[in-house]
């Protein structure tokens, strides 16, 4: 981005560069994905079966959307602690709406989306413009939605499961298109818009840009705060679709739901290799990341594993791929120079 | 002019932060000069004495009796009906103030203890405490009653070993038998599988007095009726993560015959999950707590029972309970309160 004239070889030299960068980066987490379905395979009794691997999509679906929205702001050096809760606050506005008696059901659902969309993308906006307007960091910003979001979803739903939503909907969640989850079609769907976003749009080549350099970014003549704005409104987003696909999935609306869910996809994205400090990763590695998780949530399991030792493994996948991401990083600057 | 603006936009976010904060703590204190209807007053409670409510309220350290009730999670369905429950009663009486206290979440412990503090500097005259944690709330329970404040422990029992330990071992315990409910819930899904039914059981926190309590319910009734259990874990009391686990423990026992889950709310992600495997009616599912969404899917068929511990009387008991020992009465030991098997058959 940096240097605009260079000669032909040089061109080809740094061409090559990349490819090993990018093999090193994408194909390092797909491989590490492969083995560990292997490893399943081999040893997981009723693992590689399609109708495992059918669950598994389903499984990792709503992680996969939220972790989308995920990589935006980490992509910038920012966080997003209050997706979970902004998840409940989505569900309970949109199940209330699909289940007041007001609207003919059709229209009913669709207003249901469209609010769930709408409450998100608004607590994005929120957590952006605060974090812009006074230089707050998104953590903390993001850590007073939460409770924001948590306290008003209890408020609104009276801290009640909201249940009876139209058959039609219901029945739409555990569809699949020959044989591939519903759900998990829009969540894939999500990945490559994200991806094409990030990589094909001076929008995503921008965001990218603030994450390595912020002041260069703002001396080349462009406002990092629209971008940092815009990015967590895709974050608000990309969380009211994923409460669709929650309540799509499971057939209710709670203000209690999404504990954690935050850390879930912070962890997607980390170990699919997108730096917390900013300006490297991307979409396909967010989504491997999602893949790992959920394989290894479901072949633990298979395999007899404990609840607590799942745990453990899991902790450590994290930790291990962070380490790999120092060693990418070092890397990285060596073929830089 | 921009400083004001940015003053009145902080002031907003303030406010509402505020209004966050405040608002479940908030007790509606009501007037005293509400007349207390009879009806108001638990079906079951002694006779009535004069107009008032069946427990005659004591006489309080400064005029009306002050109760403050600590509760767990008001996010929890069971203890925000619980909480309404209690409300309801007290603006019945109107003869008493109530000061409920919950907390943002089942682990939040420091809450509770602050709670229980804020109370004895208050001078109540009366806690009733719901602990988030066996253990941990012995000790702050201990300092009130030094402090000359009448204690009930109610819905989850304090460690026996503990309360001993603290010199507390005849303290009055108001609650469910939670191994009785999920017994009973354990009960009728071995009369629908028979013997030799394979079932597994859907565990709450680890840790949690409750949900120990209720796995060793469904094991007893399990051993009893010869259930085949093929596996016990934990969903952490969470829909989604029930629902997950459900679909890979179908996948690991396609043989499986029923479920045990320790409350509503997973049961609600294991029965999605059976319906999304396509084997609805061919595994049985039992769950605990009787909330609305679950009645649904009982009577729809989709699950067998659950386990109804009368959320809102809890509280309610609670309070009578101590009024009736600051009024003299010698109570001890475990008071408990009614468990029901809810079905089909019931719900009509």
């Amino acid at each position: 981005m940096s240097t605009q004239v260079t000669s032909a070889p040089e061109r080809e030299s740094s061409q090559a560069r990349r490819t090993t960068y990018f093999l090193l980066r994408e194909a390092g987490i797909g491989i590490a994905l492969l083995l560990i379905i292997v490893f399943f395979s081999v040893f997981a009794p009723r693992f590689a079966s399609l109708a495992n691997l059918s669950n598994i999509l389903t499984q990792i679906s709503i992680n996969t959307v939220i972790a989308v929205g995920m990589t935006f702001v980490i992509l910038l050096g920012g966080i997003d602690l209050s997706v979970g809760a902004v998840l409940a606050l989505c569900t309970v506005v949109a199940g209330l709406t699909m289940t007041s008696t007001a609207f003919p059901e059709p229209v009913a659902i669709g207003l249901a989306v469209l609010a769930s969309l709408a409450v998100g993308s608004a607590a994005g906006l929120f957590n952006g413009f605060v974090a812009e307007r006074w230089k707050i960091h998104s953590f903390i910003v993001t850590l007073g939605m939460l409770n924001i979001a948590r306290g008003a979803a209890l408020q609104i739903s009276g801290s009640r499961t909201i249940f009876s939503f139209p058959a039609g909907f219901n029945q739409f969640g555990t569809q699949t298109i020959l044989g591939v989850p519903v759900i998990f079609v829009i969540a894939l769907t999500l990945v490559f818009l994200g991806r094409f976003v990030l990589v094909r749009t001076v929008f995503g080549r921008i965001i990218y840009a603030i994450g390595n350099n912020e002041e260069a970014v703002r001396l080349s003549g462009h406002t990092p705060s629209f971008y940092k704005i815009a990015a967590f409104t895709i974050t608000g987003l990309c969380v009211g679709v994923a409460a669709i696909m929650y309540m799509l999935r499971l057939n209710i609306a709670s203000p209690i739901l999404g504990v954690g869910f935050e850390l879930n996809a912070i962890a997607a994205v980390v170990i699919g290799g997108t730096s917390m400090s900013g300006g490297k990763g991307s979409m396909i590695g967010t989504f491997l990341g999602a893949c790992i998780i959920g394989v290894l949530n479901n072949g633990l399991l298979l395999l007899g594993m404990g609840d607590f030792a799942r745990q453990m493994v899991t902790g450590f996948i994290i930790i291990f791929a962070v380490i790999i991401d120092t060693y990418r990083v070092r890397l990285s600057v060596q073929m830089a120079d | 002019m921009k400083t004001a603006a940015r003053v009145f936009a902080l002031l907003t976010i303030l406010s509402l932060v505020l209004a966050a904060c405040v608002a479940p703590v908030a007790a509606p204190a009501a007037p005293a000069e509400v007349a207390a209807p009879a009806e108001a007053a638990p079906a079951e409670a002694a006779p009535a004495e004069g107009a008032a409510a069946a427990v005659p309220a004591p006489a309080g350290k400064n005029g009306m009796p002050v109760v403050g009730l600590v509760m767990k999670s008001l996010a929890n369905e069971f203890f925000k009906t619980m909480e309404e429950g209690a409300v309801a009663y007290q603006q019945g009486r109107g003869d008493f103030t109530l000061i409920p206290v919950g907390m943002n979440s089942e682990t939040d412990i420091d809450t509770q203890i602050s709670a229980v503090e804020n109370f004895i500097v208050q001078d109540v005259d009366l806690i009733c405490l719901a602990p988030a944690d066996s253990v941990g709330l012995v000790a702050p329970a201990k300092k009130a009653i030094d402090a000359g404040i009448t204690v009930v422990n109610f819905d989850v029992k304090l460690d026996d070993k503990a309360l001993t330990e603290a010199g507390l071992q005849d303290l009055v315990f108001v609650g469910p038998d939670n191994e009785e409910g999920a017994y009973l819930a354990g009960v009728a899904l071995a009369e629908a599988l028979g013997e030799g039914g394979k079932v597994v059981i859907i565990e709450g926190n680890p840790g949690a007095d409750n949900a120990t309590m209720r796995k060793n319910g469904f094991v007893r009734a399990a051993e009893e009726f010869g259930l085949e259990v093929l596996e016990s874990t934990t969903a952490h009391w969470e829909t989604e993560e029930a629902n997950t686990l459900m679909t890979n423990l179908i996948t690991k026992y396609p043989d499986m015959q029923g479920v045990m889950a320790a409350n509503d709310s997973m049961a609600l992600g294991v029965v999605k999950a059976i319906e999304a495997a396509g084997l609805t009616g061919q595994i049985q599912v039992v769950g605990f707590d009787n909330i609305g969404a679950v009645q649904e899917l009982i009577k729809e068929g989709k699950m067998l029972a659950t386990i109804d511990q009368f959320g809102p009387m809890l509280a309610t008991m609670c309070v009578e309970t101590g009024f009736r020992m600051i009024n003299g009465e010698d109570i001890t030991g475990w008071s408990k309160t009614p468990v029901q098997l809810v079905t089909a058959e019931t719900l009509k």
